[in-house]
């Protein structure tokens, strides 16, 4: 199997005077420094000779430093559990890269949001628009730049609007959203329509762009930021923590006691329980069977009270800390924990027995918003969404975090390639999720939950970490600085390398299945736009309600 | 005030629930308070479809930048006499992103609130406590102070604090 000295030797062999550094930083972590001009060729070969997953790519700025922007390509191999990021340094003065978007599609935002933050443009990219920045930001003005102070808003300038795409000839447009009764969040959706067909859809969301990661750059310590993780996203927000605090342990070496990764376990998979009963919930109500919304919101409800009892709220634990976690799990309440996701366990399978064999819901969800598995794979998508296009990936086996290495469980994988096969993987994790607590439970060491943490975490030390959200995995990438924090934390939730599938899954599809299908993604935009009605005044386009669309 | 409300929502009252850029988890409460454990229906309200069909907005998150005119545009698309809950401390004040660069913080700086739910995020029990405290189902339990008199340095009371519908 390669390991990450053969990463390294062949890198340097085929590009010897191009790569100017290469090491293991961390453990299966290899850093790779290449001069600007040698970046498309080493993503090329490497393309070639390994076909790496791409992830995300993260622009820092380190003008003050060395007077250089640094973008960090993060690539995962799978089954050798190596992440690999190349980095570029780029003059300040013409922070130009060429784009990486045609040879690797999953690529397309995260350049478009490097750009939109940092200021770095990629060159030849095929959709150059503005990602995240709201349509007044003024042009030139990058939040993510070290001059740019956190609370300052910049004067509006509306002229900016984003240009949403033409319609091609002959077709109809139907623009959703961005309040919609379907989904919670706001994202704007414009449908080209030809008869019912869709030939093709525009996207603009990034409605909920808070800057966290800006936050976490200038204002926050590496132990408050823990808390605002949590808040990138109400469902998942223990993954984003775990997430955060896994990669600054892993940056500064810091050992976290196997209780409190057990304790860490135990919380994200008791999270995974009432996500995925959730989806279930809003998946069912959005093709109008509030029978099953109903009943599975009745079956979560306990995890939620379960979670308080553990960590004295419902939604944010605010449990984790960098070096473990601050509440322990009392052998006292095992007994209860068990009771209630057994009983969990029970009326899940209940459920799944009355869905699977629903013939009403197989008409609605079969052979409907087809991911073919290479469309999956070039746009890069992650978790059930992939796993229902029978391609197995899950960062609990691939990059195993918190306790995921000790504890055994089958990956569910199915190959319908449509909203069905997403919906029996989310139904088979519920059931896997509560044999790894009970396992869990049964295995957990005694000692302590917070480990030795260092006075002052060293700076200029960097890590990735994965954890496998219910929607997928979120990356988080962290630098570490001076003054107690971060010098750039980079986050990825697992909806932003989903939604970007869209497009090419409602193709061909009639308008009356686009809420579901987008449904079916489990979208989460709050974690996507993280630190995240057009009332489209023009002509006669006016808002449709998914009612109206269903009614049509 | 009063007579307006003891009119015209006696009823029920059918909600509109907007999430302006907030984290989901306020949302998912909302929800949670329509479902069979806390079962909101019971008290007539109702979760629609359409702004237009509403007579109560319920707002989460703290109003970013991008979110701003279509909140009031779609503020505008509620019928009169309609009321506005800032659920959650997001929407109640900008909560922990106040000051953040691409955020407005607080809905009351966008739009009239009516009532605050404070909470991150509040408890469906808090949600529904404090809709039947705009129905007069229930007392009030806290009554508005402004910051100003007490003294909180200028960023804090610059927040204009909306006039609640009691205190008019």
């Amino acid at each position: 199997m390669l390991t990450a000295k053969q990463i390294i030797e062949t890198l340097r062999t085929r590009f010897d005077k191009q790569i100017l550094g290469a090491e293991e930083k961390v453990s299966n972590q290899v850093f790779v420094r290449v001069v600007p001009d040698a970046l498309i060729p080493v993503i090329c070969f490497l393309n070639q000779c390994f076909s790496p997953r791409f992830l995300i790519n993260a622009g820092t700025d380190v003008v003050q430093q060395d007077g250089k922007y640094v973008v960090s390509y993060i690539f995962s191999f799978d089954s050798e559990k190596i992440f690999l990021c190349i980095q570029v340094g780029l003059d300040s003065a013409d922070p130009d890269i060429e784009s990486i978007t045609p040879i690797i599609a999953g690529a397309n935002w995260s350049e478009r949001e490097t750009r939109d933050l940092v200021g770095i443009s990629a060159k030849n990219h095929p959709d150059p628009r503005r990602l995240i920045l709201a349509d007044d930001w003024p042009e030139g003005v990058y939040p993510l730049r070290k001059d740019f102070p956190y609370d300052y808003r910049p004067p509006s300038e509306p002229q900016n609007k984003v240009p949403l795409k033409k319609p091609p000839e002959g077709t109809k447009v139907i623009p959703i959203g961005p309040f919609y009764p379907v989904l919670e969040e706001p994202a704007y959706f414009k449908l080209f329509v030809d008869g019912e067909t869709i030939v093709d859809c525009d996207y603009r969301g990034f409605y909920s762009h808070r800057g966290i990661e800006k936050y976490g750059d200038s204002k926050l310590t590496y132990n408050q930021i823990c808390f605002i993780a949590e808040r990138i996203c109400g469902i998942c927000g223990f993954i984003h923590s775990t997430c955060y605090c896994e990669a600054v342990e892993r940056a500064a070496g810091i050992e976290v006691p196997l209780r409190a990764r057990y304790i860490r376990t135990i919380m994200l998979e008791l999270e995974r329980i009432h996500s995925h009963l959730l989806w279930l919930g809003i998946a069912a109500h959005i093709i109008g069977f509030d029978t099953l919304l109903m009943q599975s919101w009745r079956i979560r409800e306990p995890v939620m009270w379960l979670c308080e009892k553990i960590s004295g709220n419902r939604k944010t634990y605010g449990m984790n800390l960098i070096g473990g976690v601050r509440r322990d799990i009392p052998a006292e309440i095992h007994d209860e924990i068990v009771r209630v996701i057994e009983k969990i366990e029970r009326e899940t399978v209940e459920v799944i027995d009355a869905v699977v064999g629903d013939t009403s819901l197989h008409a609605r969800l079969k052979n409907v918003g087809i991911l073919k598995e290479a469309v999956a794979r070039s746009i890069c998508t992650v978790g059930p969404t992939v796993r229902g296009s029978g391609i197995s990936i899950d960062s609990r086996v691939d990059h195993p975090y918190a306790a995921y290495k000790f504890v055994d469980f089958e990956v569910a994988v199915e190959t319908g390639c449509d909203i069905w096969a997403r919906t029996l993987v989310r139904l088979k994790e519920t059931i896997e999720a509560v044999k790894i607590i009970k396992r869990c439970l049964l295995e957990m060491p005694d000692g302590p939950i917070m480990g030795e943490v260092m006075e002052e975490i060293p700076s200029g030390r960097e890590a990735i970490c994965c954890v496998e959200a219910p929607r997928g995995e979120a990356i988080h990438y962290v630098l570490t600085g001076q003054d107690n924090r971060p010098y750039r934390w980079r986050v990825r939730a697992p909806t932003y390398a989903n939604l970007q599938c869209v497009p090419y899954i409602i193709k061909g599809e009639r308008i009356a299945d686009v809420p579901i299908i987008i449904g079916s993604l489990d979208p989460c935009y709050s974690c996507t736009e993280r630190m995240a009605v057009v009332d489209v005044k023009t002509g006669q386009q006016k808002i449709y309600t998914k009612e109206e669309i269903i009614k049509r | 005030m009063f007579s307006i409300l003891e009119k015209c929502f006696k009823k029920s009252i059918w909600v509109y629930h907007t999430n302006a850029s907030a984290c989901n988890g306020c949302d998912i409460e909302i929800i949670n308070a329509l479902t069979p454990f806390y079962d909101a229906e019971r008290f007539g309200i109702k979760l629609v479809g359409s702004p237009r069909h509403a007579d109560a907005l319920l707002v989460t998150g703290a109003v970013s930048r991008q979110v701003c005119p279509r909140l009031k545009t779609l503020y505008k698309s509620v019928p009169e006499p309609k009321l506005v809950f800032a659920i959650g401390s997001c929407a109640t004040g900008g909560g922990i992103w106040f000051d953040s660069y691409n955020l407005v913080g607080g809905v009351d700086k966008v739009i009239p609130v009516n009532f605050y739910i404070p909470g991150c995020p509040p408890r469906p029990e808090a949600i529904l406590f404090g809709v039947a405290v705009a129905l007069g189902l229930v007392d009030k339990k806290v009554v508005a102070e402004y910051l100003k008199e007490k003294g909180f340095p200028e960023l804090v009371h610059e927040r204009p604090v909306a006039e609640s519908l009691w205190a008019k």
